[in-house]
């Protein structure tokens, strides 16, 4: 796939040519907004919009990368998203605790109520994972999402989000150790394999 | 942990630490238990994240021409129909914007040639030198200013008018006067008629832009709009099936 020529093609209103990149870029888009979001139908339609908005302004893209460009579309959605939310509010999964706020323990998993079927359902790592994103906050999650779990390097991630990169290396380092405090309720719960593995790498 | 310790932390985890720095960090790690325990925590945590799976897309996300706004591409003598119709219509109102105006025009000169330039009396040398000297003249004066022939009228009781016309639309305007009261009201009721058939009478000037181009602009301008409708649609169906 000839990336540069493909944009050139739909910066001239080709919409073949967007339609491909799309095709590329479109399972990077959706994680990104549904590890920002954390509910798939929410990312499903965030994605769309993200698509619909980069083809209408992808006259303004001036070259670099195209990757952070969509990236830097797709938060600008989820955050539309999020603000929509906050217009019609709806109840969340986790539970408040006495003082209104949502749970950050993991607790709410070890339901007694739980069969040991369900309780190894909710053990899955990713909903762990996705549990302890939902808690950060956004600008730091967006930073984690893009460089972590998307693989984006600090200039990138910078540049999606349009913060200096000072700012993006202490928004990276908040967010590992907010996940990692946050991941120490799950630690009986990750996989052996992965301890294991960690444990060699970290040596 | 200050916070300065953990962004140095990170960002040497990732290797964007400069050589100097690193060295620096690596001395105190070999040093610091908790340092280096902060920095395992660190590097578990982002290789759970890279662990993460990546899920699919639940569907295609391309974009249609509808999602994007995009109009149907249409024919290439489009635009010329649709010049047509604009030049059309513009000229369809423009013609009769001009028959209105000119007729207007026409009315203007037709009064201020009958009515004598307003000189009213009986003192009134161009009207009285009008009925006198010409005659045949008359019946047109009076056909075409029936109003403004005051002058001739108050000098009817002194001399009879030159013509019947005159002398009829005469009699009419002075029925108050002493010497037509005689007249009755059987002349005046036969006469009031004729004033009116008179006016009826009066030529209208001829459109400037003949009735039947006002007709051909304004087909023109229906087919060519009928034409781009049907242009549109069939585009519009086309694309559609694409």
């Amino acid at each position: 796939m000839n990336e540069q020529a493909l944009i050139t093609d739909a910066q001239n209103g080709s919409l073949d040519a967007f339609n491909t990149l799309v095709l590329h870029y479109q399972d990077n888009v959706f994680n990104t907004a549904l590890r920002i979001l954390g509910d798939e139908d929410q990312a499903a339609d965030a994605s769309q919009e993200a698509f619909i908005s980069a083809f209408k302004s992808i006259a303004s893209f001036r070259g670099g990368s195209f990757k952070g460009w969509l990236m830097r579309t797709v938060t600008n959605a989820c955050y539309d998203e999020l603000r929509r939310q906050k217009r019609r509010p709806t109840t969340p999964l986790e539970p408040d605790t006495e003082d209104g706020e949502e749970m950050d323990s993991p607790k709410w998993l070890a339901d007694p109520n739980m069969t040991p079927a369900q309780q190894a359902e909710a053990d899955e790592v990713e909903h762990a994972i996705q549990h302890c994103l939902n808690n950060l906050p956004l600008e730091f999650k967006t930073v984690v999402v893009m460089a972590d779990i998307q693989g984006m390097d600090y200039t990138e991630v910078a540049a999606a989000v349009r913060v200096p990169l000072g700012t993006i290396k202490s928004r990276l380092a908040r967010a590992r150790l907010r996940l990692r405090e946050c991941l120490q309720g799950f630690a009986e719960l990750l996989p052996a394999s992965y301890r294991l593995e960690e444990g060699m790498n970290a040596s | 942990m200050n916070q300065r310790d953990l962004e140095l932390l990170s960002v040497y985890l990732d290797g964007q630490l400069k050589p100097s720095d690193s060295t620096r960090l690596e001395a105190r790690l070999q040093t610091d238990p908790q340092l280096a325990s902060v920095l395992k925590d660190l590097r578990a945590t982002r290789s759970l994240l890279r662990k993460l799976p990546q899920r699919r897309a639940p569907r295609n996300f391309t974009l249609t021409r509808q999602m994007v706004g995009q109009n149907p591409p249409l024919p290439r003598t489009y635009p010329v129909f649709r010049f047509a119709t604009a030049l059309a219509t513009l000229l369809f109102v423009f013609s009769f914007g001009v028959n209105t105006v000119g007729r207007q025009l026409a009315s203007q000169t037709y009064f201020g040639r009958g009515g004598g330039g307003g000189c009213d009396g009986p003192d009134c040398p161009e009207v009285q030198s009008f009925a006198a000297e010409a005659p045949a003249a008359a019946p047109v004066a009076a056909t075409e200013a029936p109003g403004e022939t005051t002058a001739p009228l108050a000098q009817a009781p002194l001399a009879p008018a030159p013509t019947e016309t005159a002398a009829s639309t005469d009699a009419a305007r002075i029925v108050d006067t002493p010497a037509a009261k005689n007249a009755g009201e059987t002349e005046n009721a036969v006469e009031q008629p004729d004033q009116s058939q008179v006016q009826n009478e009066a030529p209208s000037p001829a459109p400037l832009v003949p009735s039947i181009w006002q007709i051909g602009l304004a087909v023109a301008a229906a087919i060519s709009a009928v034409l781009m409708f049907l242009m549109q649609r069939i585009a519009m169906s086309r694309w559609r099936k694409e």
